[in-house]
């Protein structure tokens, strides 16, 4: 066959968008596509899900590829859904949409795979080369539709495409929403019937749902894993994520800020299923999203009584038929969530849901698969899932359990989620901004590195300040090597220590497990115990110590025979930390020897351009790279047209440089940019300087304008925003959802300005 | 004779003083460049630092922070520091930020290397 080129489109056919507006998942659809090939002809798909990582418009964008492709391979696309209540039914459905789309194929015409067509139809519209086989199907079909075993009938359904003569083709048969497979009533288990059937006929198939569920059905079908690949469907990343906001915000009219984009794209998870919902109500209800209010006012909305509250009460009405179970299932899962440990003993949910053991395993199940809780068999755990299933959970819990009133609660949960926005982009940010350590860590494969990258204190010592052309010269001359591990596991030291949650951020600190000279014996593995330390200057002893006991008490406490302790700082370590690192036998980089050292993985280029406007100039420069002299010499510019002296001149570029800096070190900015619009009027001249990313604590609090007198030995950064209250006449900062935007004022004076 | 000293960073030594010249923007890395060769020129003996601001236009916070690190550095090694052809906006910025307390300003490197012929410029034995 011959594959499309990628970003190439096809006509839409079952897809609800192009592929052009399909955003992401492009490797997860190559690979489908590439299942259905020949190559791969009877084996198995499990497409194993995340909870509401959503997928059927995935396996509806590759039904649209292959038909496009028009091969030998025949596309079948089949949906479970809620209507369907016993198996009868539904294999009843999958046999008339099979067939369905087997003509719509063959004829090659679209528009039949969609077109509601009845059995006596689908006879009529046969080409003549099938009807004899479709005929004696639906014969045998209205002979078998009336017996008593419903079991052979399923079978006979689901085996449809295996009485495909070769010579017509290979259906390739894709079947979505496994999970609600296994909520038909009667006599037959549906899901582990599909496994039974496909697997056994030697046919090419996909079985997508939620990833515990598929597992456990293909156990149960005693499938043989022989012949069965499997591709986990995750989240979007935050990237993909931001494109899929913005389209279908796009598609559904929505007005939306970057800020509010980004916001639910973090608040969701990257969940597809969630962000798509949540502008279909925001459209509903012609709303725009260009606040933080605007975003979580329409949040508590859905929580409370939308697409979202929807969701989750038909997955609990599922999994608890019975009211009273429901409700007093929502109050165990609550505060065994809001626990200490967030772990409950099984015994616990029978005694207090008072069901029986059978009953209690069956929901216990249905909870686990929806990853609701994790359960071990005798423990379970209720304290995980997306952040908008616990605040779901909170909102029932007080609504329904404690009944306090509805207004209450939809108060408390709205300004609860305004409080937690900035955070929860901040963590964002933090995250992109740490140093990549893992990914960093996980690159280790035997490289030989100078011995100096790991030593920041000899670093400062003897290269600070050279040159960069010449610090990487005289890199390359360095004699003194050490030879990196090959490290074969990468995780954060929170998931050996959960204590360290505390204390570290997940992704600023991290335990790699690896083994020198690639010789996998216990005397050659080591684990490289990392951490980056957040700190605005060098290091000092104390805090060294303070990282080398926790981190040596974590190789301890998990019986890690050799290790290593690596610190990461921007700015490195004091010169009085050296004993302790000495007696840790620690390494010690700062940022410049970090990104020396990732420097070999990769570079970040940036641009910058100015835009004039009536009255106003505009302009966006990157962060570093000395761009603040870019802003300053522009200013200047600005500031001799409108006749200010040479000193106010130079305190105007100076507040500039100093918010400049500000907003690079402070903003953890995610797109590193700073925006700059200068505005000249005819006795002042002011300048806004903004970033996004998150607030600082120090930013906004300080309202005094003296400036302290700086005593050597004493803290010497921070002075940037007194600098600026002392140079400029007005400043303030504007109020944005995220990081920062200061706005300066300085007035033209006749006599001394 | 002056040394390029292969960081960009002009100086040269007069006796036992060193006189560094800082470049037309002093911030972290001009100030690093700067903190390195008074580093390397009191290592090699010298008793007494001299920066040259002549050139100097536009100083920030970071690199003021870092003349406050040379401060302490030369105190530690038991040597005199002057900032000489300083600005008036950068003096003011000094002021403001109290650099000047641990400094003494000179209108030249002529000045400044006057200054400092009463310290005691004996080199440390090594």
């Amino acid at each position: 066959m011959n594959p499309l080129p990628k970003n190439e489109s096809f006509p839409r056919i079952l897809g609800r968008v192009t592929r052009a507006e399909f955003v992401g998942r492009g490797k997860e659809l190559d690979r489908i596509v590439k299942q259905a090939t020949r190559q791969a002809s009877g084996r198995g798909l499990l497409l194993l899900m995340e909870p509401s990582a959503g997928v059927s418009e995935l396996l509806r964008q590759a039904y649209d590829q292959l038909f496009s492709l028009r091969t030998d391979t025949i596309p079948i696309y089949f949906a479970f859904t809620r209507n369907e209540l016993t198996a009868v039914s539904a294999a009843i459905e999958f046999l008339n949409t099979f067939l369905q789309q087997y003509i719509a194929y063959r004829r090659n015409e679209p528009s039949l795979s969609y077109t509601a067509l009845t059995l006596h139809d689908l006879v009529d519209l046969a080409p003549p080369a099938d009807l004899e086989w479709v005929s004696q199907l639906v014969e045998s079909y209205k002979t078998l539709r009336f017996s008593n075993d419903d079991k052979a009938f399923v079978r006979f359904c689901l085996g449809v495409p295996q009485k495909v003569p070769v010579k017509f083709g290979r259906p390739f048969v894709m079947l979505d929403g496994a999970q609600l497979a296994d909520q038909l009533n009667g006599s037959v288990t549906l899901g582990p019937e599909v496994l039974r059937v496909f697997g056994q006929a030697g046919l090419s198939f996909l079985l997508a749902g939620l990833r515990r569920q598929i597992l456990k059905a293909a156990y149960d079908a005693k499938c043989d894993f022989e012949t069965l690949d499997v591709l986990r469907l995750e989240q979007l990343d935050s990237d993909e994520a931001r494109i899929l906001v913005e389209r279908v915000a796009h598609r559904q009219q929505v007005s939306i800020s970057e800020e509010g984009r980004d916001l639910l794209v973090q608040q969701f998870g990257g969940s597809p299923f969630f962000i798509t919902k949540f502008l279909h109500s925001a459209r509903e209800k012609r709303l725009t999203l260009t606040s933080y209010v605007d975003c979580q006012r329409l949040y508590v909305d859905e929580l409370m009584g939308g697409q979202i509250e929807r969701h989750f009460a038909d997955l609990f009405e599922e999994i608890a038929p019975e009211p009273e179970t429901r409700l007093a299932l929502t109050r165990l899962l609550w505060e065994t969530a809001s626990g200490d440990k967030a772990i409950s003993p099984i015994e616990s949910f029978g005694k207090r849901l008072n069901l029986g053991p059978d009953q209690l395993e069956r929901m216990l199940r249905k909870l686990h698969m929806h990853e609701f809780v994790n359960w071990n068999g005798a423990l379970v755990e209720a304290g995980g899932g997306p952040q908008v299933w616990k605040d779901y959970l909170k909102a029932r819990y007080r609504l329904d359990v404690l009944s306090e009133p509805r207004a209450v609660v939809v108060a408390d949960a709205l300004t609860e989620a305004l409080k937690r926005a900035p955070r929860t982009m901040a963590r964002h940010y933090k995250q992109q901004a740490k140093l990549g350590l893992r990914a960093l860590l996980a690159g280790f494969d035997l490289q030989r590195i100078p011995a100096l990258l790991f030593d920041s204190v000899r670093f400062r010592h003897n290269y600070r300040g050279l040159a960069q052309e010449n610090l990487i010269t005289a890199l390359e001359a360095e004699t003194e090597l050490v030879k990196l591990p090959q490290v074969v596991h990468v995780a954060s030291c929170t998931a050996f220590d959960n204590e360290l949650r505390q204390v570290c951020e997940e992704g600023l600190c991290a335990v790699a497990h690896g083994f020198e000279e690639a010789m996998y014996t216990d005397a050659r593995e080591v684990v490289w115990l990392a951490a980056q330390v957040e700190a605005k200057l060098a290091v000092e002893a104390g805090v060294v110590l303070t990282w080398c006991e926790r981190l040596a008490g974590l190789a301890r406490s998990r019986g890690f025979r050799r290790y290593r302790i690596w610190l990461i700082s921007d700015e490195g370590f004091a010169d009085n930390a050296a004993e302790v690192i000495k007696e840790y036998e620690a390494f010690t980089s700062d940022r410049q020897q970090f990104e020396l050292l990732a420097g070999r993985f990769g570079e970040k280029s940036w641009l910058s351009g100015t835009v004039e406007t009536d009255g106003e100039f505009l302009m966006v420069v990157p962060m570093g790279e000395d761009n603040e002299l870019i802003a300053a010499t522009a200013v200047e510019q600005i500031a001799r047209r409108l006749n200010f002296q040479p000193t106010a001149i130079n305190q105007i570029k100076t507040a500039i440089v100093e918010a400049c800096i500000n907003a690079a070190e402070h903003s953890f900015s995610p797109d590193r940019k700073i925006y700059q619009r200068f505005r000249a009027e005819s006795d002042r001249l002011v300048i806004t300087i903004s970033s996004r990313g998150i607030v600082p604590s120090s930013f906004g609090g300080s309202q005094g304008t003296s400036i302290e007198v700086a005593q050597a030995g004493q803290e010497r950064r921070g002075w940037g925003l007194k600098l600026i209250k002392t140079l400029m006449d007005e400043v303030e900062f504007e109020r944005v959802d995220e990081g920062t935007s200061l706005r300066m004022t300085k007035y033209l004076r006749n006599s001394s300005a | 004779m002056e040394i390029p000293s292969g960081s960009l960073v002009r100086s040269h030594c007069v006796g036992t003083t060193a006189v560094v010249y800082a470049s037309d923007y002093l911030n972290k890395l001009t100030g690093e460049k700067i903190e390195r060769e008074c580093r390397r020129q009191l290592d090699s003996g010298c008793r007494a630092l001299v920066i040259d601001f002549s050139d100097t236009e536009l100083v920030n916070s970071i690199g003021i922070s870092i003349l406050l690190g040379i401060i302490d550095i030369a105190e530690r090694n038991g040597a005199q520091v002057v900032f000489s052809d300083v600005n008036l906006q950068t003096v003011e910025l000094f002021d403001m930020l109290g650099l000047t307390r641990h400094v003494a300003l000179a209108r030249d490197e002529h000045e400044a290397l006057l200054s400092l012929s009463d310290f005691d410029t004996t080199p440390l034995s090594h």
